[in-house]
Order: structure tokens, then sequence, then C-alpha cells
């Protein structure tokens, strides 16, 4: 049995599966196959089979253990939303708007809802409750078992940033330039906090302090009770990449190559590490390592952001891997899926 | 069944515009770049010629409009912005009211495609600033939001902008191609076709947003050196931005830029939907384009360009880069200079003397040839204004 790695960074918590695994080097290819169209939203596990999600709008499904496709769902667009699995159900939002949930098993489809607009954000379960945020400028709660709506709520921009979800409140960021904070229960606004640009940087959580980053060039880290700016830090440039946390240090890249890794409590800088490469994708802890996909792979080591190796493989790549103890899963602009070992 | 009538005109301005060359441009009696080939063109035939098809309303005609708080810490001002483009369409048409200025290109029944060019993001592509404020101005002619389209080629350049979380509700952002190989997104029936160095591939499709998709584009250029063609401006973000497969164009160290990009800015339908060019010059690359992202060859320029020939525009935008160039001690983009040629990349964008290709700025004079605008200095009238 593989490490389950069923949503975007591992778990609700976005740690990057961080704690158990024991780092090596990825000696070799596993396997190597190839899906139909870009990878652009990241792979998931569960089980023996790992789902990626393709710009061909296919959610391809792949045995771990031979490289092979075991089935593929087609969507009616392109999947650019990196799935969620749940309760036996795959979930990932499409480019027309419609959100699916499909038999993880099966491949078969259980319920579709719609949005307005695209939807590339990965929906986020708990409580029997899958969030997801659309660009047609809403964030919607359905039901998991159903995909029936409990309940929609507009905001002022787009949205492609998922939700973080925790203690009955839906946090996301949003292109109006606002981080919000909704009720989990009835979507009503608790608070937003504005920044100096839109954002479609994912946001993370350290107790009671969001992290997120902006395309006004800042990372912000905001009081979850009301909001409330604790610090900012400022960037060369926009900020994408969601941020993983790791004990103490959250880190992330922003687009001018340099991968940061700040304190938590202060916004002080530990290290900074340019990789020459625009990053967009969320880095991933494992132990002592992190793993970044941005034209090259890359792995750091978590305590002084040094390079460890880079690997250049295939197509740039902008997804984020799945890292378990047998091996880690990467997938690529050019349809190609890695497993090393 | 598609109906449309199609002509083919074999285009001898390949051969034509060489001479052409020879004649006018001095640099390119030095080097030895090799005859363009006949170019063959594939095009709807015209029903007929409005008066908004390149060179447009104001041939000749070109509005600069300069703040240098429009770009302090690299960041674009919002409102700074707004008052630039709203003060260059004024003055572009003459109207008093923005609304008016636009509706000389623009009816509320059109489809606009914005053209933007994002291939130098994050560094340098054009601003989501001013592309929302664009927006804001073909909707204030009463077009419906759902009808304006963000566009470009590459998805993932869009993408690495975040275009798509940046524009207003309802605004439809689009790529033609998700990567180098999809061409699901390109007319099969409009094409240019030539062979530049042998390649197998001979053929180069018009996009389909652009043959069949929107009625009306507005080009949004940025302001950059580029590696190959000399400039980037209105002429190729238009040209190589709506044909695939141009790369090909490109053979180290010659590029047949010249006379490409022209050609394929007067192929129908793109010449007459192209109706203003809309320029940000708020951040200039003045080495190292179109991709680079080192920051000591990106300038604050602070400006924006409006006009609807863009000839003329680019020939401006030439003059400053060149004036730019020669200011911080780099060789003209004229050079022909074989000592400066490298095949290394990282060293083209790190040492702002060397380069990938024998530049071809003359296919802005070249274009100017076809119809496509006014490339003599002496004829194009300038209007500079310092931002209200």
């Amino acid at each position: 049995m593989a490490h389950d790695w069923p949503t975007l960074l591992c778990d609700n918590a976005r740690s990057g599966g961080q704690a158990p695994q024991p780092w090596r080097a990825p000696g070799k290819a596993r396997w190597q196959t190839n899906v139909e169209g870009a990878v652009r939203g990241s792979p998931v596990l569960h089980g023996d089979l790992l789902y990626v999600p393709s710009l061909a709008g296919f959610l391809n499904a792949i045995n771990i253990r031979s490289g092979r496709l075991q089935w593929r769902f087609q969507a009616p667009a392109a999947i650019h939303s990196t799935p969620s699995i749940s309760s036996g159900r795959v979930l990932f939002g499409c480019s027309d708007g419609k959100v699916i949930a499909i038999d993880a098993v099966t491949g078969t489809k259980s319920w579709e809802t719609a949005a307005q607009d695209e939807v590339w954000t990965s929906p986020i379960v708990q409580n029997e409750t899958a969030f997801f945020g659309s660009a047609d400028g809403a964030m919607y709660a359905v039901q998991l078992e159903t995909g029936t709506l409990r309940w929609k709520e507009a905001v002022g921009g787009r949205i492609y940033s998922t939700a973080q979800v925790a203690e009955q409140r839906v946090y996301f960021g949003c292109g109006d330039g606002n981080v919000y904070a909704l009720d989990a229960l009835t979507g009503h606004v608790l608070w937003k906090t504005a920044t100096g640009n839109g954002i479609d940087c994912s946001p993370a959580l350290a107790n009671d302090t969001l992290l997120i980053g902006s395309q006004d060039f800042y990372f912000y880290a905001l009081d979850t009770g009301r909001g409330a700016i604790r610090w900012k830090y400022e960037a060369d440039l926009g900020i994408t990449s969601a941020p993983a946390i790791a004990g103490d240090l959250v880190i992330f890249g922003c687009k001018a190559g340099t991968l940061h890794a700040l304190d938590i409590r202060t916004g002080k800088v530990i290290w900074k590490a340019p990789t020459g490469q625009t990053i967009t994708a969320p880095p991933v802890v494992s132990g002592s390592v992190i793993w970044l996909q941005a034209g090259i792979t890359f792995a750091f080591n978590l305590p002084d952001g040094k390079v460890i190796w880079r690997a250049y493989m295939g197509n740039s790549m902008h997804s984020a891997p799945v890292v378990t103890n047998q091996a880690v899963y990467l997938a690529g602009m050019g349809g190609e899926v890695y497993a090393l070992e | 069944m598609d109906r449309r009538a199609f002509v083919k005109r074999s285009c001898l301005g390949g051969v034509a515009l060489l001479l052409d060359q020879l004649g006018t441009s001095p640099a390119y009696s030095q080097d030895l770049i090799p005859p363009a080939p006949p170019i063959h063109v594939n095009e709807p035939e015209a029903p007929s010629v409005s008066a908004l098809r390149m060179p447009g309303l104001y041939p000749g005609r070109v509005v600069e409009i300069s703040d240098e708080r429009s770009i302090v810490a690299n960041r674009v001002s919002q409102s700074i912005v707004r008052q630039m483009i709203e003060q260059g369409m004024c003055e572009l048409t003459g109207e008093k009211d923005p609304r008016l200025a636009w509706s000389k290109f623009i009816q509320p029944q059109d489809t606009v495609g914005i053209k933007i060019n994002s291939s130098g993001a994050p560094a340098c592509c054009s601003s989501p600033e001013l592309v929302r404020e664009i927006v804001a101005g073909v909707r204030s002619v009463g077009v419906p939001v759902r009808n304006i389209y963000v566009y470009d080629r590459y998805a993932y350049e869009i993408d690495i902008g975040s275009y798509q979380a940046l524009m207003p509700l309802g605004v439809r952002v689009t790529g033609v191609q998700e990567h180098k190989l999809d061409a699901s997104g390109y007319d099969p029936d409009v094409f240019c076709e030539a062979n530049f160095f042998g390649e197998w591939d001979t053929r180069s499709y018009m996009a389909s947003i652009v043959s069949s998709g929107v009625s009306k584009i507005i080009n949004v250029p940025t302001m950059k050196d580029h590696s190959a063609a000399g400039v980037t401006g209105c002429l190729k973000n238009l040209g190589y931005g709506t044909f695939n497969n141009v790369d090909r164009s490109h053979r180290r160290p010659f590029s047949f830029t010249d006379p490409l990009i022209g050609i394929m800015c007067s192929v129908e339908p793109l010449r007459s939907k192209a109706v203003l060019h809309i320029m940000d010059g708020t951040r200039m690359v003045w080495h190292g384009g179109p991709l680079t992202q080192n920051p000591d060859f990106i300038f604050p320029a602070g400006l924006i360009m409006v006009g609807t020939d863009p000839v003329a525009m680019d020939t401006i935008e030439l003059e400053k880069i060149e004036a730019k160039r020669s200011k911080e001690g780099a060789p003209s983009v004229w050079s022909r200079d074989p000592a400066s040629l490298t095949n290394n990349g990282g060293a083209y964008f790190q040492i702002a003397s060397k380069n990938l290709f024998y530049r071809q700025p003359h296919h802005i004079a070249a274009a100017g040839k076809l119809g496509l605008g006014i490339s003599d200095r002496k004829q194009i009238e300038l209007q500079t204004t310092r931002s209200a």
C-alpha cells in the first residue's frame, strides 16, 4: 500500500507529506509514461492509482506498480485543477466551469455541478462538503455526496486560488486583490484584507496565521481571526507558488525565480535560493528536502536552501510532485509522467 | 462545409524586398544573409476594404504619453496608466471624451480580441494594468464583457503572467495553443508557405481566433529588443503572434523575420481586424529580448504609444531602443559584426554586446513597402506628451 496523497500538497494542512519519509536521491525511473495533453495541475495518489489531470481533458488513472493506464475519464474540457480524493471519489474542476466527481476505482461519473466560468482550483473537502472557487467570481460549497449546492458567495474578482478550509472557515485569495475568509457553513464574508494586486496563490495555514502571496510582489502573514496583517515580505516579482509549511518555516517561490524560506512568526528571511527559473508551482517539503518543479526539477536542503541536485526531465514542469516512501511521481507540460525511485 | 473563397497570392515580396534592402540599408551589403525564398499566402478574399485596415485611420501618426510615475519599483500604477491611456486615445483621435475616442475603432456589436505579448512573462510582458484599462475602454462603448478576449499564442505564457486571475470578471482569457506542437487552434485554410532552411513543415497557419473568432483586434505589444528581428513591437507581436510554426524562420545566425513579419501582417483578415495598437513602454527591454528575465536589461521607460500605423510605431520604438543601447554602450541592432555573434544563449542573456543572429530591423521598412504603414521618419508625426 502506497502512501496516500489525496489532495494538493498531500492533505488539507498542505503539509506536503513532510513528516515520515526518509529522503534519498532517486536512483532510477521505475517507469515513464505519457498522457494525452499537457499536465498543469498536480497528480494525486490513492492506493495503487496515480490520478493525473491533463489539458486534453482527461483524468488519467495510472497504476503505480506498472506505469500502465488503468482507465481514463474524458471530461468536457481541459483540466487545470489538481484533483482531490475523498470518500472514494475523485473531484476536479474543468475549464468549462464543471466540477465533476468520479468513482476513484472505476472512473465512472458520480455527479457534476457547474459554475459560470472555468474552475482551475482544486476542490477541497471538509465535513462532507466540497469547496471550490471559479473564474466567475464566486466560491461554491456543494455536498460531497451529491454535488448539490449548499451555498455560493460572489466576491469581487476571479478565483484561481485553491481554498484553505479549517475550523469552519474558508480562506482564499482573489483576482480583486483581496484575501477572503468566509463562514464555511453559510458562505458569508467574515473578513477581507486588501493587497496591492490580484492573487492567484493558494494560501497555507500555520496555527492562527494565514500565509499567502500576491501579484503585488508581497508575501503576507494574516491573523486568521480578523485578517490583520502581521507582517509582509517583499519579493522581486509576483508570487503564484502556493507556500509549504515546514515547522517554523514557510517556503514559497516567486516569479523572479527565487525560493524563499521565512520564519512564520516574524517574516524574517532564513534563506533565499535562486533557481534561474520562473517559479509558479508549489514547493513540496519531504523530511529535510524540498522538491520543486520549475522547468527543471530541483531538490533543496531544507535547513539552508542549498541545491542538492537538479534534473531536467522532459518538458517544463509546473505541477507539484507526489513524494512517498517508495517513489516520487512527477508530471510535465509535455504529458510525461515519471515514477522515480 | 466552409464556403469561404480563398485566393492564392504568390508573394514575391521576399525577393523584391531584399533588393530594396540592398538599396537602402548599408548594413545589408556587409553580410552574407541569403536571399529570402518566395512566400506564398493563402487567404480569404476580402469582401471590402475597411478604412480601419492597417495602417488604419491615422497613417504615420504616433502619440506617445510618458509619465515616470507609471512604473515605480517595477510596479505599474493602475491609476496613472488609466490617465495615460485616456489621454493617448483622445490625442490620437482628437476627441475630448475617451468613450468617443474608443468608438472610432470599436462598435457595441464587435467581438474584440486584445492581443497581448506574454512571451517575456513575468519580467516584461503586456502589463495587466494596461490591459485592464483597455478592457474598460472597450466596455465603455457597449461591448459585452463576454465578447472581449485577451489572447496570445501560448497558454503557458499567459499562465506565467497570471492574466487569468488579473483580468476583470467575464473577460475570456485564452491561449491559442497549450504547447509547442498543438495545432488545434489554427485555421487550416489560411497560411503562409515558404521553405527557408529545408524544413519539412513549410506552412504557418493563422490562429482561428483571428480568422473567425473576433471581429476587431487591439494589439498590445511591449517595447523590446529582439535577437532575430531587431525589435519586437506592433508588427512582430501581430505577425508572429498570429501564425504558428514561425521559429523555423530563424536558423543561427540567419533569420527571415524580414520579410516574413510584414507579409504575415498583410494577410487577411488579420490586416483588416487589427484596428488599434497600444504599445506598452512602461518597461523597455533594450537587450536580451524577447525572453530575457535579466533586470539589468529592463529599463522603466514609463511610456505608452498609441496609433493605428504599426510601421510608424515600430520605427519610433526602434529609435528609442537604439538610443538606449547606444547610451548603455551596446552595439546597434543594425550591427553586422560577426564577432558579436554567439551560439551560447547564456552569453546572450548576460552580455549586451553578444547576439544570436544578424538582427533584421529592416523588417519594419519592409512592412511599409507592403502598405502597412509609414517607415520614413521624416513623414512620421510623433506627438510626445507628458501625462496630464
